[in-house]
């Protein structure tokens, strides 16, 4: 069993892993920047290194600093939590090369799934549905035309070099596909000075449906159902919630099973993701797999009572999974919101800065997973959320009145957030209904 | 707040699980070799990332010590490289004692049979002779193997007529051999000099460190010389000037950043872009066919501005935005590489020199360079070249010379610079010498004034087989101030000394002086050059056609009788 986990991260995620550590008795290695000194889990855990300045690629990001305070502080186990190393393959061979515990799948699994091509095939042979799209380069209206029809309309016409939208042309029908291609290559040419272009179906109008698996080193592995995680802006979740109104029994063991076997098809082990594009007509295509645990995680741990951090660190310590797939059933619903310090009315610009005043709500069926406390100063070298509010009842309507309910009472002083903005969101028609989809917080951002 | 000392300190009771719980094998531990040690930033780095990465360390970016093999399967082509002269070792001329049992050991330790790797590779394509110093074995100082290694690779280079490239890496000569190891400095000079008058080409390039009898033979003796950054080049040990003089040395003293300053080196080169540099001199050395210019050949009725008055075309000649040579430079030839450096004292900024291609042909091409804003004039003495400046042109015309190459100059400074310094070095001698020179130089050459010609300054650069001005420049004995003010002891009455100077193009061209006008608009900047170096182009395209097909001696014939007949 492991008994020293050293935790590879900063903010509220190092803080909800030394806590699972804590309670499973494991002792807890904080690490820190810098910057960092005065943060909490630097003062949580049993014992906090310093490994470099601030600018995370010289501390959080460098695996030669990581390593060496794993083996001076004598622990035998690294928690990447999420972002900085935790997708890192090489860090993850590093680790094993050290005969040190990576939580976490394989270095050999990261690549795979890290490799957005490979992915894809993996799952192709899998049987999982992808986004159907070509599979070789195409350099003319013509060809084009002819595998658009194959791959169904609509479809997004993509320069192979592209990048930030340019390129980038949707064609409803075979009568616009021509100008479509020809606008889309056009730009290509000008934008990437390559005019290779690629063409996919098009999903209209998706959800951002994700499962939560686990999977140990004895083959077993379940999903915990989904998450919906379609409120994003510029591809960053800002509300995540648990069941999806969206998806009914049926499709949810459709998608759960499609889910279990696309993490056996990547032979993995250890929590991960599956992210889905739901389409209206309920058709789902396979987006890519996060090899780590995700920000959204308590949602999930909420509806299925089971603590995903802890079954990482036994799933990693060599014990089996403590469910079978027949046990986890979704219970109430959950919702997540993602506070950050950052100005909404600026176009969302951080907002790093002393919290000079604190009050976080409570009671039955509230969780904030933080590291602020009074008086503590956010850095402005890292990302903006501070803190994740998750509320949990047996309805959806319940749920979204408890987040509306537990948003009002936070008070953060001394910094800009995104409270406000969120408590305003809990009050919108189409959101409280669930219509919504990716593209949402998008739309409403153009209707102000 | 320190919450740390508030928060409940947790005793741990360890949960046992009943189930079969995997026993760590053993204790966590970094294997050996996975991480080193960078001996500058003082960082842990992973090794394989240092081997991976050129041996540069990936956070302080500093460069260490490589290997010869490495150095060689970094600029050869995949399996190109073809080892010589293997298994050559030193029979300890002054048997000096132990010197065999060090070798033994060494060459057991290091797989390497001496100081030095030769052979032949290529490098994208281009062959040539290689040698690279390997560090690891006594400090890769130059007995008589790594002497004689050297002097073989050069004389087998000179038969096969393929060019050579050494890398230093050296502490310099071999005490253990005494006088022996110092005869290979003048053995490995002398076979780079028999290399150099077969019209052979040769590049240094110096990296950490290059000191003493290596500095002080083959290291600076290339046509070209390239260091790695930061490398420590010099003579005697920094050390041993310290205690000798008994003072502190400047930081940067004898880096390579230095010696470029200082005009030893010709170009500084990123271990990464190394091949790359190697590879794109080494072709601008091979033959290049000069594809023929299809536009239209300049008409000199296209000069209609015949209103400007001379004092008119001085004010245009000078204009902040007419301009400069470096402008010229990246429009009218491709493949630009500059040279730096006299060798003696400096590297002048006044005058960028170097080799490129002019449609394809390569040619050797120097530019007196003034600064398109105040910062850059600084930088560039406002194109007033100094002693130095002339000096790297002519060093830069006597390369052009051996290895058949054209040159191409282009003229534009108020003057040579007046100052103390430039008399101290001997500016007159360096003007002298360049005219001295060039009347006699092996290949074409064609100067073209684009601004300022300014006296002796710009005559230095324009001894030529033809000389040609753009419309608006002017070319004189001095400045149009310092004619009045010598002549009529009054700098204001310029404008009235312009009128009679005769230093407009149309005045020159009547008076023999010039060959050809280039018409230009009325008001020339970088925005419509193109149009003007179309003209050029095309003018140069015919020039070279006529004089590279000239029989060596009827072209300095030639050259000779231009000028004897002012």
């Amino acid at each position: 069993m492991i008994k020293r986990v050293l935790i590879a991260n900063r903010g509220e995620i190092a803080v909800r892993i030394i806590r699972a550590c804590r309670e499973m008795g494991i002792e807890t290695v904080a690490v820190y920047s810098e910057a960092d000194k005065e943060a909490l889990h630097t003062q949580l855990a049993d014992e906090a290194v310093c490994i470099g300045p601030a600018a995370a690629l010289e501390s959080y990001l460098s695996m030669e600093n990581i390593i060496s305070a794993t083996i001076i502080s004598g622990a035998d186990a690294i928690h990447p939590g999420f972002g900085f190393l935790s997708e890192n393959a090489r860090f993850a061979e590093l680790c094993d090369k050290c005969n040190i515990t990576f939580i976490g799948p394989s270095a050999e699994v990261m690549r795979r799934m890290g490799h957005k091509a490979q992915a894809r095939n993996t799952m192709i042979e899998a049987g999982v549905p992808v986004i159907p799209g070509s599979t070789e380069a195409i350099l003319d209206a013509k060809t084009g035309a002819k595998i658009a029809k194959e791959i169904g309309y609509p479809v997004i016409v993509k320069a192979a070099l592209g990048g930030g939208g340019k390129g980038m042309r949707v064609a409803y029908s075979e009568e616009e596909f021509e100008n479509s291609f020809q606008m889309a290559q056009k730009e290509a040419k000008l934008a990437f000075a390559d005019d290779t272009m690629y063409i996919e179906h098009f999903v209209e109008h998706p959800r951002h449906i994700e499962f939560q698996i686990l999977a140990d080193t004895y083959g077993n592995i379940v999903h915990l159902g989904e998450r919906d995680c379609s409120i994003q802006r510029n591809h960053q979740k800002m509300i995540e919630e648990s069941p999806s109104v969206a998806i009914s029994e049926k499709l949810r063991k459709e998608m759960g099973e499609a889910a279990v076997k696309a993490a056996k098809a990547a032979n993995y082990t250890s929590a991960g993701t599956i992210e889905f594009l739901l389409e209206k007509n309920e058709q789902f295509y396979f987006m890519e797999m996060n090899t780590r645990i995700q920000v959204e995680h308590p949602v999930t741990e909420w509806v299925t009572g089971i603590d995903l951090i802890k079954e990482q660190i036994r799933i990693a310590s060599g014990l089996p999974l403590s469910m079978t797939q027949e046990e986890i059933s979704l219970t109430g619903h959950a919702i997540e919101c993602r506070i950050n310090a950052e100005n909404p009315k600026k176009n969302f610009r951080p907002s790093p800065g002393t919290i000079t005043d604190l009050y976080l709500p409570g009671g039955q069926g509230v969780r904030i997973d933080t590291a602020i406390y009074s008086g503590y100063t956010i850095p402005p070298h890292y990302d903006s959320m501070i803190a994740k509010l998750i509320v949990h009842a047996d309805t959806r309507e319940e749920a979204v009145a408890k987040m509306h309910s537990a948003l009002g009472e936070v008070i953060i002083e001394g910094v800009e957030t995104n409270i406000d903005y969120l408590y305003e969101l809990m009050e919108n028609r189409d959101y409280r209904a669930g219509e919504f989809d990716i593209e949402f917080i998008e739309r409403l951002q153009e209707g102000n | 707040m320190n919450l740390k000392e508030m928060f409940k300190k947790t005793t741990y009771v360890s949960i046992k699980d009943s189930r079969n719980v995997r026993e760590m094998q053993s204790k966590p531990e970094v294997p050996k070799g996975l991480l080193k040690k960078c001996n500058v930033c003082k960082a842990a780095i992973i090794a394989e990332d240092v081997k991976n990465g050129y041996y540069i360390c990936p956070k302080c970016h500093s460069y260490f010590r490589m290997h010869a093999y490495r150095r060689i399967e970094m600029i050869a082509d995949d399996g190109s490289f073809e080892e010589w002269e293997q298994g050559l070792s030193s029979d300890n001329p002054l048997k000096y004692k132990g010197y065999e049992e060090k070798l033994k050991t060494l060459r057991e330790k290091t797989n390497l049979d001496e100081a030095i790797i030769i052979g032949k590779a290529s490098i994208h394509g281009s062959e040539a002779v290689i040698g690279v110093c390997d560090g690891r074995f006594m400090m890769a100082s130059m007995g008589k193997v790594v002497g004689e290694k050297i002097a073989r690779a050069v004389e087998r280079a000179t038969d096969l007529q393929f060019p050579v490239i050494l890398f230093a890496c050296s502490g310099g000569a071999r005490m253990q051999e005494g006088i022996v190891s110092l005869m290979q400095m003048a053995k490995t000079s002398a076979a780079l000099k028999r290399h150099s008058k077969a019209g052979q080409f040769y590049i240094s390039v110096l990296t950490d460190p290059t000191t003493g009898g290596v500095t002080a033979s083959f290291a600076m003796l290339g046509d070209i010389i390239l260091a790695e950054p930061n490398a420590l080049i010099g003579f005697a040990g920094p050390r041993v000037i310290e205690q000798t003089i008994g003072q502190k040395l400047p930081k940067g003293f004898q880096r390579s950043e230095f010696l470029l300053e200082h005009g030893f080196i010709d170009e500084i080169v990123e271990r990464e872009k190394m091949k790359e540099v190697l590879s794109d001199i080494l072709k601008l050395h091979e033959a290049g066919e000069r594809v023929p210019c299809k536009g239209k050949r300049t008409e000199e009725a296209e000069i209609k501005n015949e209103i400007a008055s001379a004092w008119d075309r001085v004010q245009i000649s000078r204009m902040k935005d007419r301009p400069v040579g470096s402008d010229y430079l990246n429009i009218l030839f491709t493949d630009f590489i500059e040279l730096h450096g006299d060798r003696y004292f400096k590297d002048d900024k006044a005058i960028i020199g170097g080799v490129a291609r002019f449609h394809g042909r390569p040619v050797t091409v120097i530019v007196q360079a003034k600064g398109k804003d105040t910062k850059e004039n600084i930088e560039r003495n406002f194109g007033m070249p100094s002693p130095e400046g002339y000096r790297k042109a002519l060093r830069l015309m006597k390369q052009a010379e051996k290895f058949g190459r054209p040159v191409i100059c282009l003229v534009d400074t108020p003057g040579a610079f007046c100052g103390l310094e430039a008399e101290e070095r001997g500016q007159g001698e360096a003007i002298a010498r360049n005219l001295f020179e060039l009347s006699d130089l092996n290949v074409p050459i064609l100067s073209i004034v684009i601004g300022e010609g300014g006296s002796g300054g710009a005559l230095a650069m324009a001894v030529a087989d033809e000389v040609w001005m753009l419309e608006n420049s002017i070319y004189s004995i001095l400045s149009p101030e310092g004619f009045a003010s010598i002549l009529w002891k009054d700098s204001k009455r310029a404008e009235e000394a312009a009128g009679v100077m005769k230093l407009t193009s149309k005045d020159l061209k009547e008076l023999g002086i010039i060959e050809k006008i280039i018409p230009e608009p009325s008001h020339l900047t970088v925005y419509n050059l193109k149009e003007v170096v179309r003209k050029i182009e095309c003018s140069i395209d015919d020039f070279l056609d006529h004089y590279e097909k000239m029989d060596v001696e009827a072209l300095k014939n030639h050259r000779y009788e231009r000028f004897r007949n002012m």
